[in-house]
């Protein structure tokens, strides 16, 4: 009798312990930056801990995760720019395969809505789907991405950390991808020293600032750089291409030639810019609005009135435009590569 | 006296864990066929058309199967969706608790997955989008994925694909079923629901119909006729 005691003592505990695994993991809280508004991510669904965080790091710098093991998330996600594929106008994949947009930047994802150029992701947890799937990225698909990470020495024992189970599942690997892209925050560029008091903007500066606030903050929003909205901003059609942006999503004709409005913040490092990467430099961005704007059925309201800005007064919105990076984020060890042992 | 005890708590832990209600239940199954024989994998088919077809895939969502009155007063069995997939037999059959009424009842069941849950994220078990039933570049879920291949279609491989779907409005393809039972069911175990796919195929021209994988207005044109293959038994 005392032997079926010890027995079913023994296995209470165990039966306890499957229970209360979470108990094992570091939670992590989310620092929302002074006046920002809320996120709009669900920790509550996702709570944030720190196996959860290094193993979406892990898996972020991870080549297992295409087809054939040559590509990972950060091949076109590079964090010194802003998390963005540096030099390419249109990225490439897989095979060097070449997409048809650039890489949009990877910043300040928890106050997101919706993703991509074209708003055709409505949930950052299968935002990766995209990229993990398609033929000219990564050309993998996730039953299979799940069995090789099932097959692995290293990630059972890792996914057992973060969600108390060595079974990985397509929600597993995708909840601890975005728990380590929506870390990805910045925050500490000289215009948020500025805002908080701590600094002082430079007389170009602050003139390029009053400048921005005229022209581009009706759209490129404070603090965020974006309001999430989809705009036409007068973009000469590339017949190569013929992206028609966020109609392709919505099918309304209204949406024809919409692209989501990106942050601003980082810009000086995210070239090339627009979401065909046509741009190699800020000034030709701020030459475009200020005289290339093409007319269109869907053009931006707040761009059919010219700019008409001096070449002076460019000059002093590009020196305001550089006070939004961010050398903290651009070379915040947490986000590099893990060269480290994970423990 | 401590030793019964002992043994009470496991058996709530072990119930706890593995709990598993084996109150009175009802099966329904689901039987995928072409023109009342039992569908088969790469066997030739020939449709009402004149089509020679052949079915490799043939997947779709089970959800919110309810059994009631067609006002609304309905009794939910079961809240969790389920994939069905024709290769996997255990797939098709899928237990649901008894209902307390019987009166003036309705089989009540959706094909396809809701709005709710399209909008939720990465989710768990049949939900799960590595199941290859959600979409990348325009989030959500498939309702219902029909591939194989037929002559009548001039496409690379002569395949045909439909990955029928969408939760948006108003290109929301889910479709809500309501189908009498019939008299004295409530006697049976199972309930069989036949699905015949010669009916969706009697329907659709596939020399010009064969490649359907975006949500809109084919799409939604697709999941009606798809909707009249259900039948039960």
């Amino acid at each position: 009798m005392k032997k079926i005691r010890y027995i079913a003592l023994l296995l209470l505990f165990a039966f306890g312990l499957m229970g209360f695994h979470h108990w094992f993991n570091t939670p992590i809280y989310f620092d929302v930056p002074k006046n920002w508004p809320k996120p709009t991510y669900n920790f509550k669904e996702n709570p944030l801990t720190e196996e959860g965080f290094q193993l979406g790091r892990k898996l972020f710098y991870d080549p297992i995760l295409s087809r054939d093991e040559s590509i990972s998330c950060a091949s076109c996600h590079l964090q010194q720019t802003a998390f963005t594929h540096v030099d390419h106008d249109l990225s490439h994949g897989i095979d060097g395969k070449i997409g048809t947009r650039n890489a949009p930047t990877l910043q300040n994802l928890a106050w997101s809505t919706n993703f991509m150029w074209d708003g055709g992701v409505n949930h950052l947890d299968v935002q990766a789907i995209a990229p993990l799937t398609s033929e000219v990225e990564m050309d993998e698909n996730l039953e299979h991405l799940v069995q090789k990470l099932q097959k692995s020495k290293t990630y059972p024992e890792l996914f057992q950390k973060a969600f108390g189970s060595r079974k990985i599942t397509g929600q597993y690997l995708l909840k601890a991808l975005s728990q380590f892209v929506v870390s990805l925050k910045s925050a500490n560029a000289k215009y948020d020293r500025v805002v908080m008091g701590e600094e002082q903007f430079t007389e170009i500066e602050q003139k390029g600032y009053e400048i921005f606030k005229k022209n581009c903050a009706s759209c490129h929003q404070e603090p965020l750089f974006t309001n999430g909205s989809f705009e036409n901003n007068g973009l000469t059609l590339d017949r190569s291409l013929n992206d028609l942006g966020r109609m392709a999503i919505t099918k309304k004709s209204a949406d024809s030639l919409k692209f989501k409005v990106p942050t601003l913040r980082n810009v000086q490092f995210s070239f090339p810019y627009m979401h065909d990467g046509r741009f190699k430099s800020l000034t030709e961005v701020v030459k475009h609005y200020n005289s290339g704007i093409e007319k269109s059925k869907t053009l931006s309201k707040f761009l059919v009135k010219p700019m008409n800005l001096s070449e002076r007064q460019r000059t002093e919105l590009v020196a305001f435009l550089k006070t939004l990076s961010d050398q903290e984020f651009l070379f915040n060890p947490r986000y590099s590569f893990p060269r480290e042992k994970i423990e | 006296m401590k030793d019964k005890t002992l043994i009470f708590l496991l058996f709530i832990s072990l119930y706890a864990s593995y709990g598993q209600v084996t109150a009175d239940s009802i099966r329904l199954r689901f039987i995928p066929e072409f023109k009342n024989a039992p569908l088969e994998a790469n066997k030739k088919y020939i449709s009402a058309n004149n089509d020679t077809i052949t079915i490799e895939t043939f997947r779709f969502y089970l959800g919110n199967i309810k059994i009631g009155t067609a006002n609304n007063e309905a009794e939910n069995l079961e809240k969790n969706y389920h994939l069905i997939d024709f290769s996997d037999r255990a797939s098709m059959e899928v237990a649901v608790k008894s209902p307390t009424q019987i009166e003036n009842s309705l089989l009540q069941f959706e094909i396809g997955v809701d709005s709710l849950q399209s909008v939720s994220g990465a989710l768990s078990g049949d939900l799960d989008p590595m199941h290859g039933m959600y979409w990348a570049w325009n989030s959500g879920y498939i309702n219902i994925k029909l591939e194989g291949t037929s002559s009548s279609c001039s496409t690379r491989k002569n395949r045909f694909q439909f990955h029928i779907g969408g939760y948006a409005k108003p290109n929301c393809a889910l479709q809500k079923l309501q189908i009498p039972l019939p008299n004295k069911w409530e006697t049976k175990k199972e309930l069989v629901v036949r699905i015949d796919l010669a009916n969706f195929f009697s329907y659709i021209n596939l020399s010009t119909t064969n490649s359907v994988m975006i949500p809109g207005k084919e799409a939604l044109a697709l999941a009606e006729i798809a909707k009249q293959m259900f039948k039960l038994e």
